[in-house]
């Protein structure tokens, strides 16, 4: 068996420094892999660490922290994180919402409604790989003082 | 002194140099092809070191208007991945002689096989004291063949560092050391990353491309071979090479064209009753008054020199089959090398 601590106690040992734009919403990034360790009730814990030794084909975790630093509710939030180009998309880390994904940059959706186009003008249903950018909305407004995460599951090409 | 050595090839079963050679450039091609192609070959794998940024955009409404904030900008290395491949050229048992005769030369193909610029120490061992390694060579100039003014031995065993993929052929330089003959000897050939090997999974801080992370790979970043070896008895050796040379000037082996024949004898001791027999070859006729001895010309008739050619090959305790030459070369001194050449002409 496998549990999932919350990533955020993870997060406030080891996310980098947060943003530094001024203004009542912050959001940091942070790139993790997973450490799994055996516990002694002979369940496997998994801990979200700070990267090392990660080489192609291993998995790593995208961890977008938000928090409303204000003292008025922000309405409409939305969170987009482009992939860079050596990270091929896979899906929502557990416990996360699943964003809407991109494969131009422009249309979001989820992934079964996305068609890629071939060179020849033909299409075929588009494929994690073809994920260029990732996005979520907040369907509420955001209190002041509250906060949150999205992360998902990429590999390094 | 060994006495009453006799020398004694036919022609169909000697191989000449002429079409060894020309073995070793159709092996020099592919292996140039592959060398040529492996670095071209599309990588999709990152390369070590490559820094990857990741920044995160947030858009909100807040007093009717719509602000944008980004996050930091978080990075990645991509950390290096050892792992070594390394195969030799050809298979079989290899069989070294001693000098004079030349040294073996056994090729390895040493394939950088991880994502990053890594260079690989080498190691050998053979397992029998008669034999012995006298250098390793790098392919400098990547033709596959081995060339001592050329293809120098790496400094420290150490193979300069290899891009990502990239191929080189490494030369094992053999001779014999013993005479008695041994047909188990081995050579065991070893390659492994200079950053570090091992367990698979093992890292070294710090130690990649880039600043970034290393860390070995499926391979354990170590690769060996095996070359089964056997010593040749250390003794005289007879090297049979042609050269062809029709009437219009070609290299044609057309009727008429005659080829000139060169027997080399190699001797490693001093020998006494030395003679080199050879029969000339089926739809050939001899040519008279071509036959030399280390450049001087011998008589055909069975007479004062060294040399004859018997017509009739009547001759059985020469092993003649037929019609062909013998030259006696008597008391041979060691480490010594005599060549005999004869023409014949094609029927």
């Amino acid at each position: 068996m496998i549990t999932r601590p919350m990533i955020a106690a993870v997060l406030a040992a080891t996310a980098a420094a947060a943003s530094a734009a001024a203004g009542p919403l912050q959001v940091t990034s942070s790139i993790l892999v997973e450490s799994r360790a055996a516990a002694a009730d002979g369940t496997t814990r998994i801990a979200l660490v700070k990267p090392s030794k990660v080489t192609p084909g291993d998995k790593v975790i995208f961890v977008l922290a938000y928090r409303n630093t204000g003292t008025q509710p922000l309405s409409n939030v939305v969170l987009d994180n482009p992939l860079p180009r050596q990270i091929a998309y896979r899906s929502a880390n557990p416990g996360s919402p699943a964003p809407d994904v991109s494969v131009d940059g422009k249309t979001f959706g989820s992934l079964a409604t996305l068609r890629v186009r071939s060179l020849d003008g033909s299409t075929r249903p588009a494929s994690p790989n073809d994920v260029t950018s990732v996005r979520w909305r907040l369907a509420s407004p955001l209190a002041a003082g509250s906060q949150g995460q999205f992360a998902f599951q990429a590999v390094l090409k | 002194m060994r006495a009453g050595v006799i020398l004694k090839i036919r022609a169909n079963t000697s191989r000449t140099r002429a079409s060894v050679a020309a073995l070793f450039v159709i092996v020099m091609i592919a292996t140039g092809f592959a060398m040529a192609a492996a670095p071209s070959a599309a990588r999709a794998e990152s390369l070590a070191g490559t820094v990857i940024f990741n920044t995160a955009n947030l858009r909100y409404d807040m007093d009717g208007g719509t602000r944008s904030v980004t996050s930091n900008t978080v990075t990645l290395i991509v950390a290096e991945r050892l792992d070594t491949r390394l195969v030799r050229e050809g298979q079989g048992v290899i069989t070294v002689a001693s000098p004079p005769a030349l040294p073996t030369i056994i090729p390895f193909v040493l394939t950088n096989a991880d994502n990053g610029t890594e260079s690989f120490v080498l190691a050998t061992s053979i397992s029998s004291p008669a034999m012995t390694l006298r250098t390793l060579a790098i392919d400098a100039d990547g033709n596959g063949r081995y060339d001592p003014a050329i293809d120098l031995p790496p400094v420290d065993a150490t193979v300069p560092a290899l891009a990502p993929g990239q191929s080189i052929t490494v030369f094992a330089v053999l001779v014999g050391t013993a005479e008695q003959s041994v047909a188990d000897a081995t050579l065991t050939m070893t390659a492994r990353a200079l950053t570090g090997s091992g367990v698979p999974g093992s890292g070294y801080a710090g130690r990649g491309d880039g600043g970034g992370d290393a860390v070995v790979g499926p391979t354990g970043a170590t690769a060996s071979v095996v070359v089964p070896l056997a010593s040749a008895r250390a003794g005289p050796a007879l090297i049979k090479s042609q050269s062809v040379r029709a009437a219009d000037g070609s290299q044609n082996a057309v009727r008429d064209s005659v080829i000139t024949y060169t027997l080399e004898a190699r001797f490693t001791d001093a020998v006494t009753g030395a003679r080199i027999a050879d029969p000339i070859p089926a739809g050939t006729v001899f040519v008279p008054g071509s036959l030399t001895l280390d450049g001087a010309l011998l008589s055909d008739a069975a007479d004062g020199d060294a040399g004859r050619f018997d017509a009739t090959g009547g001759a059985p305790a020469d092993g003649a089959q037929g019609p062909g030459i013998a030259v006696a070369l008597g008391q041979v001194a060691a480490a010594s090398v005599h060549t005999v050449q004869f023409k014949a002409k094609i029927q």
